[in-house]
């Protein structure tokens, strides 16, 4: 019995974790109402319902999560090189300044750029507030982070003796860069590039405060759909995202690892 | 720690230029400055200062809104209604992660990976999607209500969702997989010979678990407990779309002040508060973690 009783929590567990992403698919084919359960029917009427608001949300998402994780690299891969190579008074500081929005809750970070866009509207006549530009700037936030927090993390196990043997065989300094360095961070770089493009995909707060109008991403869309009205479309919506998520998933799985990606987090 | 530092620095021949690598991090900073530093300067800015009429922030500068929320009993229930539900997100957490964790970090089934990944993978799936999974389970005609009056546990259905018990179930949803990771890998670093010693000396499961394994994981236990703490108060998806709109939190409370009432200095102080709270209870996270990792 006792041996038991641990394989039997951490069954109910898993049923616990895997219930509401699986229900969602099963929900969204219910030829009845999609709350109810148990289903009373088959039918694939709620996916060709889909209004097409969410259509356009898909695209936003995607351009601005690929943007994200393009300008967060490029912003956060030399600081994360000056950060772990650098010698300098206040160094430890600057590190922990650089990470300091991870520490923020993106609430907080959202009404704050909110109530900076207004401002920069009043003073300069910029408008970044409902624009895919403002919800990159919005997302780069946490993106440069991410990224600087993943580099630093690989550096960590940089073996600076490749650099030398590429001078000592006449590299000069950028071919070393270029040859040796970069290639060596890579992995360390994908994986801070993929972190920042899938929370730029899942973010909610930021992007509802920052967004709105034609700048209205996936999970903007879902979020402010169901405050009002809980359709069987929602469920379709949610249910091809599951989809996607799995994809991507596997992907993920076979490119880095997910253990590996999920454990060099913290 | 400080006279540690300033005797390497000290050994260090210092050279007059400043360092190249300063210029490089130069745009990253200035960056993050725009678009993080002068943004969370401004709310705070506009913490202190009155509000004039919707939307409207006047010049006169007051610690006003900070003064309600340390008088006013209405916003002192919010705050204790954030840390209660905080405190029992962290609290099944750790009741159900414990165990999972201790499974995953001894078992020797080749089913590990495949459980580790289990554990891990609704991390990938969208946070709205796991949240609007809960309504065909918890609402009232849904599975939960469905499964217990089929038995005949109840006749009437549950409410389960808009509400403050739907917030804390998706909340430890969300957080659990982050308190499974964090203590996995806290009891991987007990070694199992010393659970063996105990029980060999005699001790029952239950005395080696609270004198044994409880104690060596304990930096880890605190680490995890404080992190999934912050992550539950400062969390805004999950209480607006399971809490139905009926659950006042701090999160809540700033994105009303934001989204509808337009009072952006009361809810500048709130954010302000939680920004407070959360931050604190990181960086206390991460020290613990770090004398853990140094003990250990």
């Amino acid at each position: 019995m006792r041996r038991l009783a641990l394989p039997g929590i951490v069954f109910a567990t898993f049923i616990f974790l895997a219930a509401p992403v699986l229900i969602v698919v099963v929900a969204s084919f219910n030829s009845g109402a999609v709350l109810s359960f148990p289903p009373t029917g088959f039918t694939t009427r709620w996916y060709e319902r889909i209004n097409p608001l969410f259509l356009h949300a898909v695209y936003v998402s995607l351009v601005v999560g690929l943007s994200t994780a393009f300008l967060s690299t490029v912003f956060g891969v030399p600081a994360a090189l000056a950060l772990a190579r650098g010698r300098y008074a206040g160094r430890d500081l600057l590190n922990s300044l650089c990470l300091s929005p991870l520490m923020v809750p993106a609430l907080v970070t959202g009404v704050a750029l909110y109530q900076f866009s207004l401002a920069v509207w009043d003073v300069t006549g910029i408008g970044l507030g409902g624009t895919i530009p403002g919800l990159v700037l919005g997302h780069m936030t946490f993106g440069i982070p991410f990224v600087i927090r993943a580099v630093i993390a690989g550096h960590a196990r940089f073996d600076r003796a490749l650099e030398e043997a590429a001078r000592n065989l006449g590299a000069t300094p950028l071919e070393t860069f270029w040859r040796v360095t970069l290639p060596v961070l890579q992995p360390s770089i994908v994986s801070g590039a993929i972190f920042a493009f899938l929370m730029s995909l899942d973010d909610v707060p930021i992007a509802l405060f920052v967004g709105g109008g034609d700048a209205t991403t996936l999970p903007v869309r879902i979020f402010t759909t169901v405050e009002f009205d809980f359709g069987g479309d929602i469920m379709a919506v949610a249910s091809l995202i599951v989809g996607a998520s799995v994809v991507l998933m596997l992907l993920l799985d076979r490119l880095v690892g997910l253990e590996q990606f999920f454990g060099s987090r913290h | 720690m400080l006279a540690n530092g300033s005797a390497l620095a000290g050994a260090r021949p210092r050279s007059a230029a400043p360092d190249v690598w300063l210029w490089v991090l130069l745009p990253t900073l200035a960056v993050l400055g725009l678009i993080f530093g002068l943004p969370l300067a401004d709310l705070i800015a506009v913490s202190v200062h009155e509000m004039t009429g919707p939307a409207q922030v006047g010049d006169a500068l007051t610690l006003e809104h900070y003064r309600a929320f340390v008088t006013d009993p209405f916003f002192l229930v919010m705050v204790v209604r954030t840390f209660w539900l905080g405190f029992l997100v962290v609290a099944f957490c750790l009741a159900i992660g414990y165990p999972v964790a201790y499974y995953l970090a001894r078992t020797t089934s080749r089913w590990r990976g495949m459980a580790l990944f289990l554990v891990i993978s609704p991390l990938l799936v969208s946070a709205i999607v796991r949240n609007i999974g809960w309504f065909p389970i918890l609402g009232g005609s849904g599975v939960v209500n469905w499964i217990l009056m089929s038995i005949g546990l109840i006749d009437e259905p549950l409410r389960l969702i808009s509400n403050f018990t739907g917030v804390v179930i998706g909340l430890v949803h969300a957080l659990l997989p982050l308190m499974i990771l964090t203590l996995t890998t806290v009891i991987q670093r007990v070694e199992p010979e010393l659970e063996e010693a105990a029980a060999n000396l005699g001790a029952g499961p239950a005395l080696v678990f609270w004198r044994v394994l409880l104690p060596l994981s304990l930096p880890g236990v605190v680490a995890g407990s404080l992190l999934v703490f912050a992550m539950a108060i400062s969390a805004y998806t999950t209480p607006a779309i399971l809490g139905g709109n009926r659950v006042l939190v701090m999160s809540t409370y700033i994105a009303q002040q934001f989204r509808t009432v337009l009072d952006y200095p009361a809810g500048g102080t709130a954010a302000a508060l939680l920004l407070l709270f959360a931050a604190l209870l990181t960086l206390l996270a991460l020290r613990v973690r770090t004398k853990g990792g140094e003990a250990g």
